[in-house]
């Protein structure tokens, strides 16, 4: 494998969220719509929880929702290499197609406060024998995505062609 | 549920601790042992049992019931997480009172030491080449992406929230693991027995783990067991003439009911009205309300769940200012945690619930010595357990 080509990854565990191909777009979750009631849920399943109807369809859900609560961890992240950097955000995001998702959070202790947008992003946990990335959906601040698309607009086109 | 003509006869525990060294075969038969002589019975008088405990493999249970002899009793295991001690108790209580025996045993053990891969005296002798240990899984078919948010960060994720809507401070969460400390200090049974009394400083400055959380804030890692002896009330009197008679009047095990904005993945303990919910079972049932409860006991983990637990289990309706008040203290309203809590006694997992039945059967027979509620006639158990469910069991005195 060439070091500059993308390293392929894969889920931590298959079934909650997509990987785009492009390292840069966001990933979505993956979740239900109750046939019956409407209402929605993450992550997929077969009966609703709400009406107990059988059968659901299955919707992406996200990137964008709203920090509900947070907190800072100073604990090791679980199948992480990132234990000693210091702690990690962790979070609760409601959509708005009504879940809420507990989620391990991208970004500097001073940078959360309820009620900020977020977006999904994907986090590194670690890798596989084969060499693929293991990664696991993460939400971030929607201002640093703002600032990375900011970034990128200032390039050169011939740099946001190579990208 | 309501229970019909059941007494606490005898309990029994050893210290809640780091006990590595100690089979859990012997945790379980001391804690037995100790309650059927507490309650002056033979083991040949237990007409069934349920064991608690979330660490075994499959046949745990029956296995460990042999150390009192083979009597062919019925043996079932129960298990929900946090609340399975509680549970435990439930399942021996509603045998009783269905009179499908006169006498029954609740005994739950567990070494949590062992299943969360604390170090072990050998553990600098470990080949280092070899697979690390594994964290455990918590979950079935979710074992991966279940696991990555830890508990602690959950329960800070709820003492974020209520600090923005109602201006808790860390203070007041200090406050609570403070008392609970100094009330483990009274109880001989008690994993932590600090040797001075414990301040809210002394509890903020420890060791941050998930922000407002610290250390203190915190249960620790225990081993232990616990049981009780549950019976018909003659033979309570029969058998113990003169001491107090201790009722189990009314248990009540929940599980979630769907609310929008449940969270499905990682840890859950909730929603908050699920605790309101089987408290209010529990009274009904018992035909009592908060209001008539003198001691009680719950499930703080995290310090921050006993001032929830304040408000959900109906004490009262601003759990900031009865921190401030000391309601929750010994000598205070309704002394919450008399043993120490979760946080100092210890949360094994499945001796837990037992552990609190333990401190309200001496409560409420006025045996508690230092750490005695004056005049306890009504006490509450209530413990949540991850997945989740939430029970509360309701005794008193006749």
């Amino acid at each position: 494998m060439s070091p500059l080509a993308p390293r392929p990854r894969v889920p931590i565990e298959p079934g909650f969220f997509t990987i785009p191909e492009a390292p840069a777009e966001p990933p979505r979750l993956l979740g239900s719509s109750c046939r019956s009631c409407g209402e929605v849920f993450f992550p997929r399943r077969a009966v609703c929880a709400k009406c107990l109807a059988i059968g659901t369809d299955d919707v992406q859900l996200g990137p964008r929702g709203t920090l509900y609560t947070w907190t800072w961890t100073h604990l090791p992240l679980f199948g992480s290499k990132r234990a000693d950097a210091g702690g990690y955000g962790v979070g609760q995001i409601d959509l708005p197609e009504g879940p809420r998702v507990q989620a391990v959070l991208a970004g500097p202790r001073e940078a959360f406060s309820i009620g900020m947008p977020m977006v999904l992003d994907l986090e590194v946990l670690g890798e596989t024998a084969e060499g693929a990335e293991v990664v696991i959906f993460r939400f971030k601040p929607q201002a640093s995505e703002e600032r990375a698309q900011r970034a990128e607009g200032e390039r050169s086109p011939s740099d946001a062609g190579a990208a | 549920m309501k229970l019909h003509d059941v007494a606490v006869l005898g309990v029994g525990m050893v210290r809640f601790g780091s006990l590595g060294a100690q089979p859990l075969a012997d945790l379980a038969r001391e804690a037995g042992l100790a309650a059927l002589a507490d309650a002056g019975l033979s083991f040949r008088d237990v007409g069934e049992a349920f064991v608690g405990y979330v660490a075994g493999t499959p046949m745990t249970g029956v296995k460990i019931m042999k150390e009192f002899g083979l009597t062919g009793l019925p043996v079932t295991h129960v298990e929900n997480a946090s609340a399975t001690g509680l549970v435990a108790f439930r399942e021996a209580a509603a045998a009783v009172s269905a009179g499908r025996c006169d006498v029954a045993m609740a005994l739950g053990f567990d070494k949590m030491t062992a299943m969360m891969g604390a170090p072990r005296p050998d553990a600098g002798a470990r080949d280092p080449k070899a697979a690390p240990r594994r964290a455990p899984s918590r979950g079935v078919g979710r074992d991966q992406i279940d696991s990555v948010i830890l508990p602690a960060s959950y329960f800070a994720l709820w003492a974020t929230r209520r600090m923005h809507e109602r201006g808790t401070r860390p203070e007041h969460f200090a406050r609570i693991a403070a008392k609970s400390w100094n009330h483990g200090a009274l109880n001989p049974f008690s994993h932590r027995q600090p040797d001075h009394r414990v301040t809210v400083e002394e509890v903020l400055a420890s060791p941050m783990v998930s922000e407002p959380l610290t250390a203190m804030m915190a249960c620790p890692v225990s081993d232990g067991a616990a049981c009780a002896i549950v019976a018909r009330k003659d033979l309570a009197r029969r058998r113990q003439p003169g001491r107090p008679i201790v009722a189990a009047r009314s248990s009540a095990l929940q599980s979630e009911r769907y609310t929008r904005g449940h969270t499905f993945v990682g840890p859950v303990v909730g929603p908050s009205s699920m605790t309101r919910d089987t408290a209010l079972e529990a009274y009904e049932q018992a035909g009592l309300g908060p209001e008539d409860v003198h001691v009680a006991l719950c499930h703080d983990a995290f310090a921050n769940e006993e001032l929830e637990y304040y408000e959900l289990l109906g004490f009262c309706t601003e759990a900031e200012k009865w921190v401030e008040e000391g309601a929750g203290e010994l000598g205070g309203r309704i002394p919450m945690n008399t043993d120490g809590g979760l946080i100092a006694r210890g949360h094994p997992a499945g001796p837990t619930g037992l552990a609190q039945i333990h401190e309200l059967a001496l409560q409420l027979r006025g045996e508690a010595g230092r750490r005695q509620v004056p005049g306890a006639r009504v006490g509450l158990a209530h413990l949540v357990g991850g997945g989740s469910v939430c029970c509360v069991n309701i005794l008193c005195r006749d």
